[in-house]
């Protein structure tokens, strides 16, 4: 096959563009710096989505041959194995924007609590990182992208003095703050980078709850909707979409000079000369780029000499409760849609005075679809005995009183959680795929004993009633969809990728600024974070480039 | 996939497809035919789904056509869902010719009570039950999942107001529910 390579010499290229990517090329291009952007797909065309389309409406679409705008990567187009009996489910989304697209818009800021304990309790590496390093940048991220989050602050979670309005509780949501408060277990106000208020601009939240189907006002925080046009606007940026990048390529010298891709409508493979490399794939995605990217210099892969890439991989394990509350049963329906998430969230309270643990880490609680469901009967309405005008009944009493927790909790890095590549299980393109080996351990089956005796302890000083809740049943490996630590950052290159700016040790013009780079997985979701390193690492490269020191 | 299996996943398939909004109708669609069900057994969906959601003050199952969601849910389900359907749909029907000596449509309420009232899980379902009980979970999980993602269950019945756009979010505002 004709492999086309231009002649041209990108000053950076970077690879993904979804919040590390995005990010990545929205602060180089703004400081006048030429970038070529790959992404596996496509832009995403809001006016097609279905944010707010009824479901009286969406039965005429279909009927007219419409669909809603598929998000989610088909596994078969880039499969991954597991092995027999260990499931891992991987969530990825190939377009503009990446997963930011349907995020859940979490936004928790890390604070040194999370960024110093490897240090403490010496499991694995330490952050080469504290709070101080970051803050900045939180503070950076925060006005940049607009998260709604109250004026709370403490050692585990860490305030902002630019947070937008916080969204009023539900009803059943105080009903469980009020209790957890009972056992000092504070809950406070969300922060989701959902707009609610207009930021430079924009169109603010309007509380339809439907986040999940793409925001068609653009009123959450999406790369494709408020870094790209940005960056695109300097005339610095060029995107290249469906560009399924397989190998960073190298120099003589070990340097990276380039990047392989495959066109994913025509299969033709590319290759694009670049000065460095900005790899903001997603985790799994970036390990399969660094580990296929094998050669004289690097035989284990790109960077790749102290066997840390790839190992590592960590998320957080959870499982989810829920019920209902009979205080408030029967009463009047509400519109509990809301920022289409939970309006109060239980920061982790396991490593303060008076609480004593088994394990180390910790974990934090959501509590999304909790109050009247917008578009049914909550799913536990199941669960509910009976048939006729009793159900129906009871299914109507307790529509405005359901409640669901959903707690987080970390999961320990270990050597032997692992993505690894296999030559002899191609892709369409001929790219070895990947093999995903994920379990979780003692550590945390000690912790979700603990998740679940604090959520069974909540319910009942809130007076709430279970429905589905199984003690011991977890959700599965992956689910989350917040994969970490394949490509991570330290200050000793024996254990570690990358130095405390994302640029590899051993590949200065290469550097990984995605979910990758974090050593631990925190009980926190990771974006927010991923926006400050992928800002802060950039602008150590541009830096760099300025001074021609790299 | 074995017997239960199959009829617990089409349960989480008919509640997906609610979710998925691709299912409502609100008014009846002159000349519908089902896609899988014969004649006789959406008449029997049709009893059993208004047996389980019955019209009350508001309109129930067969009002809000939630036959037809079970059939499209069944349309776009895996072989081994719809076989497992339709067999515990049999079990059904057989058990009423052979006590009642007629269809579940066919039979009166206090025979479709007496019958579902053994088939419906409290946790004692007689072994000889087994069949009937694991169809009915099924059969209601997927009347409730069609009833109320149509207008009538969400807005009739439920009393959601159906309002997307708020300039604000007024949020809880009862004094005895703040902490």
């Amino acid at each position: 096959m004709q492999i086309i390579s231009s002649p041209k010499v990108y000053p950076v290229i970077v690879i993904g563009s979804g919040a590390s990517g995005g990010m990545a090329a929205w602060n180089l291009t703004r400081q006048g710096i030429e970038v070529l952007l790959l992404d596996a797909g496509d832009k995403f065309d809001r006016s097609t989505y279905w944010t707010h389309v009824t479901p009286w409406e969406a039965r005429e679409r279909r009927a007219r041959g419409e669909r809603p705008p598929q998000f989610f990567l088909d596994r078969n187009e880039s499969p991954y194995e597991t092995p027999a009996g260990r499931p891992f489910d991987l969530t990825r989304v190939w377009g503009h924007g990446g997963k930011t697209n349907v995020w859940g818009r979490v936004s928790l800021r890390l604070s040194d609590v999370n960024l110093k304990e490897p240090a403490r309790d010496g499991w694995e590496i330490p952050w080469p990182i504290a709070y101080a390093d970051i803050a900045p940048y939180y503070d950076k991220v925060d006005q940049l992208i607009g998260v709604c989050g109250g004026d709370d602050d403490s050692d585990i979670l860490p305030g902002s003095r630019y947070h937008l309005p916080p969204p009023a509780p539900r009803c059943a949501e105080r009903l469980i703050q009020k209790g957890a408060r009972t056992l000092d277990i504070p809950f406070v106000p969300t922060r989701r980078a959902n707009r609610t208020r207009s930021v430079r601009g924009s169109i603010p939240c309007h509380y339809c709850g439907n986040c999940g189907a793409g925001c068609d006002v653009a009123a959450f925080f999406c790369s494709a909707d408020h870094l790209l046009p940005e960056a695109l606007a300097t005339k610095k940026l060029e995107i290249r979409s469906n560009a399924v990048v397989a190998r960073i390529l190298t120099d003589a010298n070990g340097l990276a000079s380039g990047v392989q891709y495959f066109d994913r409508k025509t299969g033709s493979e590319q290759q694009v000369r670049g000065k460095v490399i900005v790899v903001g794939a997603s985790c799994v995605d970036s390990t399969r780029i660094l580990l296929n990217s094998t050669s004289r210099t690097h035989p284990n892969g790109l960077g790749n000499g102290s066997d840390v890439i790839g190992r590592y991989l960590c998320e957080q394990v959870r499982f989810h409760a829920n019920g209902y509350l009979p205080a408030l049963a029967g009463g009047p329906t509400r519109n509990d849609r809301g920022i289409g998430g939970e309006h109060l969230y239980m920061p982790r309270f396991n490593h303060r005075a008076g609480h004593t643990r088994d394990y180390l880490r910790g974990f934090g609680a959501q509590m999304w679809s909790t109050g009247a469901s917008a578009s049914g009967a909550h799913g536990g309405s199941e669960k509910i005995p009976g048939f006729g005008a009793t159900l129906k009944r009871e299914i109507k009493r307790r529509h405005p009183a359901w409640f669901e927790i959903h707690p987080y909790g970390e999961v320990l890095p270990y050597a032997d959680n692992r993505i690894t590549v296999d030559p002899a299980k191609p892709d369409r393109f001929g790219v070895p795929t990947i093999r995903i080996d994920y379990t979780i351990r003692d550590n945390e089956r000690k912790m979700l004993a603990h998740m679940s005796d604090t959520v069974e302890e909540i319910v009942k000083a809130a007076g709430g009633v279970f429905v589905n809740y199984t003690r011991g049943d977890v959700d599965g490996n992956g689910t989350a969809i917040h994969e970490h630590g394949t490509c991570r950052m330290g200050d000793d290159p024996k254990r570690s990728a990358l130095n405390a700016f994302n640029r590899m040790h051993d590949v200065r013009n290469v550097y990984v600024v995605d979910g990758s780079a974090f050593p631990t997985a925190t009980e926190k979701n990771p974006t927010l974070t991923i926006l400050a390193l992928a800002w802060r690492a950039t602008d150590h490269l541009a830096d760099d480039m300025r001074r021609g020191t790299l | 996939m074995n017997r239960r299996d199959a009829l617990r996943s089409l349960a989480s398939t008919a509640a997906a497809l609610a979710a998925s909004r691709t299912w409502i109708h609100v008014r009846a669609e002159q000349g519908w035919t089902p896609a899988v069900l014969t004649p006789a057994q959406d008449a029997e969906v049709v009893a059993l789904t208004e047996a389980i959601i019955p019209a009350t003050e508001t309109p129930g199952a067969k009002a809000a056509l939630v036959n037809r969601f079970v059939d499209q849910a069944l349309a776009g389900a895996g072989a081994a869902q719809r076989d497992a359907f339709l067999q515990g749909l049999a079990w059904v029907t057989a058990r009423c010719q052979a006590e009642f000596g007629q269809t579940f449509a066919a039979a009166t309420p206090e025979q479709q009570v007496s019958l579902l009232t053994r088939i419906d899980d409290d946790g004692t379902i007689a072994a000889a039950e087994q069949p009937g009980a694991d169809f009915f979970r099924t059969i209601k999980g997927m009347t409730i999942s069609g009833y109320y993602s149509t207008e009538i269950g969400l807005r009739q019945e439920l009393g959601d107001d159906g309002r997307m756009v708020l300039a604000q979010f007024e949020g809880c505002t009862h004094p005895e529910h703040q902490g």
